[in-house]
């Protein structure tokens, strides 16, 4: 045989061997997936005490709803201040529940709660707060889900803790739980368990976020104690095993860099959201998040069918890539995340309140809207965009506080920066006399595609009006430690630039989140606070911010935090106003394949509940 | 041979000193783990404390190198920031397993493909062959891996897929319920690899066999009336191989940095991946073990390089 035969007879046994491994592969796949339906099926019906639900007309019981994602968390411990990532928080929500949830609308609604809770005025600045456990709630081992377990969660939270005069756990000095915020937890003075379905909690003052606290409640089996359960926490396990569950799933096995495993609930006691058709147990027989670290892979996984649904950051590909194939549908929706333009009040040009008016006249909202966000999102935002920083516009309570500026409003920048003394020079932008040209720089985290044209949409609205803007981005998470909370500016901003450095950053563009409740959302406008990087200190907003968060009657309170709002985005409590321009909701982005998932009612809800809020009512064609 | 090996490995504890060096305090003035805590304004300081106590970051970065090294030198690789807070070394071994399972393969069929590639080019110089084997090594070349990864994905797990219901291959995820699932899964981050390194290899084996088959030594065999296939297996094949043996070397550096792009494209849960998840964590002590295993297989692999050129080549001698 010569050379060149053997060489042929070489290539045609490897090519050989390449398809009988690529059909092995094939087949292998094909076998696993039937394996893997098999096996779930007779894990539940071991551990079943509760037949699964009757199919929905259009719908099928069974399956494993396969999600892409690209963030693998560090571990499941959510309060370890290391560890505040959304993505932990939606697992999180499909394997435990609380005294509320959040509805898609961005509202609290009783979960565990047969009712809502009782708030009970001690008269001497102090308040109890009465609730009432559903009946008929269970773990998933069987075991009742009553006030005790909640106790045991505030032991937990409590453990360690010195305590102040007053009973509460002051500073969180001592606390053995990890937790990057005690915020709320730390006014609770006494908490008394009543009967099995009752308990009461009270507090030191007035808490408006009351609602917040508790969202989830552990079972004794976590730990025996805080330092047991930081551990077990992070693998979701105990020296028994997985942990026990009180929402429709269960914790199954985790495959670092591959796969996140979760099975049905077949003990669960039924949602009480207001957004869930279906309050049986989940139709899917699980759930497994498939760990896909990019964004176009996502999306070919989801195309090649290796993944049913996936959720990435809103961006053109997404929607050119799949918006439209009918194979797909792509959904999106509002929610508490919104991107704003933080302006610096220490710099020499933006602390003229005539300035940061031109900034906020000379930006076209409606157009940032058409240009970039409605073509991907629909109507599901408002096309004249944010105009709130407290509430956002799907919330009852939204007002539109900068609707002044909507529009193009070049005359009206003009004649602000030249009320303030600015004229234009040869070049087109307006210079001060003394404070020199206005140039200013705007930064973000830079790789984000969408943020980064609508930088550049605004970089161009206002050099129309004469403003010069200079894009200064830096990669990454990096951004923020390097300008807007580099320590010489935080520095700079709480001693209204006496010490630090005020130079670092001019404009700041991220994202910050809002929620059912937005308290929490002064902190950062707070005067001297260390996460308040604007500059901003007034006592007049520093007065009222309190007041808002001690003001029971809910209409009240929702009115008090838009009177906030007009402190940091109008002018019109004085002149260190107006140093924040929201500029629109950032919605949460979904894929998913329309032809396996039949009015399966994937929520394109962004409440920071992510796409298992709903995880009971998936359910595959039939 | 062995004097020469351990001396080699002595001069490299300078060089890995050095590379160590130069990345951590690069590393350490881009990267801060409380940076992630920032931006929330409810953060308890204790949180910021605990991190800052945790990585020493109250010390300055030659400080905390020197406390690395000797942490590093007792077995101690750190605490990884970005899996719970467990030791480096867990998350280490298991990252490094999965890598050597696309990587080992990748490295095989490189040279297997690089050598066959460059010698059937330079035997058939300006043939057909020649000048379709130079062709998709320079479209490999040219081709970012990135891009590449993606295009295999759309073209083998979607297209194929879609127009014969045949479906080979799986367009990211490691799977290895089963050898065929493994072959189903490495398949395309593989041949990712192998078409961005094969220019440079078959290129260099090509440039190689060509100046052997003009030297005197192959005339004289020639002149001896050995056949063509003698010649070519006895005389170029084998002195061919001997510059070949750098590539392979730098080849085996070269594939494990190029993992971390192709990782991340095809998800498979390397060391690729595992260092840049770790650097969008700023967890600097998985970046450093990462870094530290890379340069110590580029380093293991020149000196594997240069022991093999004694095999092959009787006129090298370690003194």
């Amino acid at each position: 045989m010569t050379t060149k035969r053997k060489l042929r007879a070489l290539l045609a046994m490897l090519f050989a061997f390449a398809l009988i491994a690529a059909a092995c592969g094939g087949s292998d796949d094909e076998d696993a997936d039937a394996e893997e339906s098999t096996d779930t099926t007779v894990e539940a019906e071991e551990t079943t005490t509760t037949a699964p639900p009757a199919p929905e007309e259009d719908g099928s019981t069974g399956g494993t709803l396969i999600w892409a994602h690209e963030q693998e968390p560090p571990d499941m411990h959510l309060d370890d201040p290391n560890n505040n990532l959304s993505i932990t928080s939606w697992i999180r929500r499909a394997l435990l529940e609380g005294l509320y949830g959040v509805s898609a609308a961005t509202e609290y609604y009783p979960e565990l709660l047969a009712q809502e809770g009782e708030v009970v005025d001690n008269g001497d600045g102090s308040f109890t707060i009465n609730f009432v456990l559903r009946d008929g709630l269970q773990w998933s081992n069987g075991d009742a889900l009553t006030a005790s377990d909640v106790e045991y969660t505030w032991n937990i939270f409590s453990e360690g803790c010195e305590l102040e005069d007053d009973g509460t756990i002051g500073d969180g000095t001592g606390c053995v739980y990890l937790a990057g915020d005690r915020t709320g937890l730390d006014l609770i003075s006494d908490f008394t368990v009543v009967s099995d379905t009752e308990f009461s909690v009270t507090m030191v003052q007035f808490f408006a976020g009351w609602k917040a606290l508790f969202d989830e409640i552990y079972h004794p089996s976590f730990g025996a104690d805080a330092t047991e359960i930081n551990e077990n926490l992070r693998e979701w396990s105990n020296a028994d095993g997985i942990f026990v569950s009180s929402a429709p799933m269960i914790f199954d096995s985790w495959e670092r860099g591959v796969s996140f495993n979760m099975v049905r609930n077949d003990s669960y006691h039924g949602s009480a959201s207001p957004d869930a058709r279906n309050d049986g147990v989940a139709f899917v027989d699980g759930v497994t998040i498939s760990w896909v670290a990019d964004t176009d892979a996502q999306i070919n996984a989801l195309k090649a069918g290796e993944a049913h649904i996936i959720m990435t950051q809103p961006q053109l590909a997404f929607g050119e890539r799949l918006a439209t194939d009918e194979n797909f549908t792509v959904a999106s929706a509002a929610g508490p995340v919104f991107e704003h333009w933080g302006l610096n009040l220490l710099n020499v040009h933006l602390a003229k309140p005539e300035v940061r008016e031109a900034v906020a006249y000379g930006i076209d909202k409606s157009e940032v809207m058409a240009g970039l966000y409605t073509p991907l999102f629909g109507e599901s935002l408002p096309a004249e965009g944010l105009g709130n920083t407290f509430w956002m516009s799907n919330q009852g309570p939204y007002e539109n506080h900068q609707s002044k500026y909507d529009g193009n409003n070049v005359d009206e920048a003009a004649a602000a920066l030249e009320s303030a003394g600015y004229a234009l020079n040869d070049d087109g932008v307006y210079e001060h006399p003394t404070d020199g040209v206005l140039s200013l720089r705007v930064g973000t985290t830079g790789g984000n595609r969408l943020r980064e044209l609508q930088q550049e949409l605004i970089q161009a609205q206002l050099a129309n009006a004469g403003i010069d803007i200079v894009i200064d981005n830096v990669d990454g998470a990096a951004y923020f430690g390097e300008r807007p909370f580099s320590e010489e500016a935080l520095a700079a901003s709480s001693s209204g630039g006496a010490e630090g450095d005020p130079t670092i950053w001019d404009i700041t563009q991220f994202a910050w989140v809002g929620g059912p409740w937005p308290g929490g959302q002064a902190a950062s406008y707070l005067g001297g606070n260390g996460n308040n990087p604007y500059g901003f200190a007034n006592d007049a907003f520093d007065a009222r911010s309190p007041e808002c968060d001690s003001t029971i009657d809910d209409a009240e309170r929702a009115a008090c935090y838009n009177e906030l709002d007009t402190y940091v985005t109008t002018l019109d409590n004085g002149d260190d106003g107006l140093f924040m321009i929201p500029l629109t909701q950032k919605p949460s982005f979904y894929g998913y394949l329309s032809s396996v998932l039949s009015g399966a009612g994937v929520a394109p809800d962004a409440n920071d509940a992510g796409p298992l809020t709903n995880v009971v009512d998936f359910q595959f064609a039939g | 041979m062995f004097a020469y090996a351990v001396r080699r490995l002595l001069t490299a504890i300078p060089t890995l000193l050095f590379i160590t060096f130069v990345v951590f305090i690069a590393a350490s003035q881009v990267t801060d783990p409380r940076d992630r805590l920032r931006g929330n304004a409810n953060i308890d300081q204790s949180a910021y404390d605990r991190i800052t106590e945790l990585y020493d970051l109250d010390r300055a970065p030659v400080e905390r190198y020197a406390l690395w090294v000797a942490d590093v030198a007792q077995g101690d690789l750190g605490v990884a920031l970005s899996h719970g807070e467990v030791p480096v070394s867990e998350v280490f071994w298991d990252r490094l397993g999965n890598t050597m399972l696309l990587t080992g393969p990748a490295f095989i069929l490189l040279t297997i493909i690089g050598a066959v590639a460059g010698v059937y080019s330079a035997l058939r110089q300006y043939s057909f062959g020649d000048y379709f084997t130079t062709t998709i090594a320079y479209f490999g070349l040219a081709m970012p891996t990135f891009f590449f990864g993606l295009l295999l994905q759309v073209v083998f797990a979607i297209w194929l897929p879609n127009l014969t219901g045949f479906k080979p291959f799986w367009s990211s995820g490691m799977h290895l319920d089963s050898f065929g699932q493994y072959l189903s899964s490495v398949t395309l981050p593989v041949a990712t690899l192998i078409l961005i390194l094969l220019a440079a290899d078959s290129r260099f084996i090509r440039a190689s066999v060509l100046d052997l088959k003009s030297a005197d030594y192959v005339r004289t065999a020639r002149a001896k009336g050995l056949s063509e296939r003698n010649v070519v297996r006895r005389h170029i094949f084998r002195n061919a191989l001997i510059p070949a043996v750098t590539i392979w070397s730098i080849n085996a550096g070269l594939l494990f940095g190029g993992a971390l792009i192709t990782e991340t494209v095809f998800s498979w849960p390397g060391l690729g991946r595992l260092i840049i998840d770790a650097m969008f964590a700023a967890d600097l002590d998985v970046v450093m073990a990462v870094t530290v295993s890379i340069a110590v297989i580029v380093v293991l692999m020149n000196l594997l390089a240069d022991l093999l050129y004694g095999l092959l080549d009787p006129r090298v001698r370690y003194d």
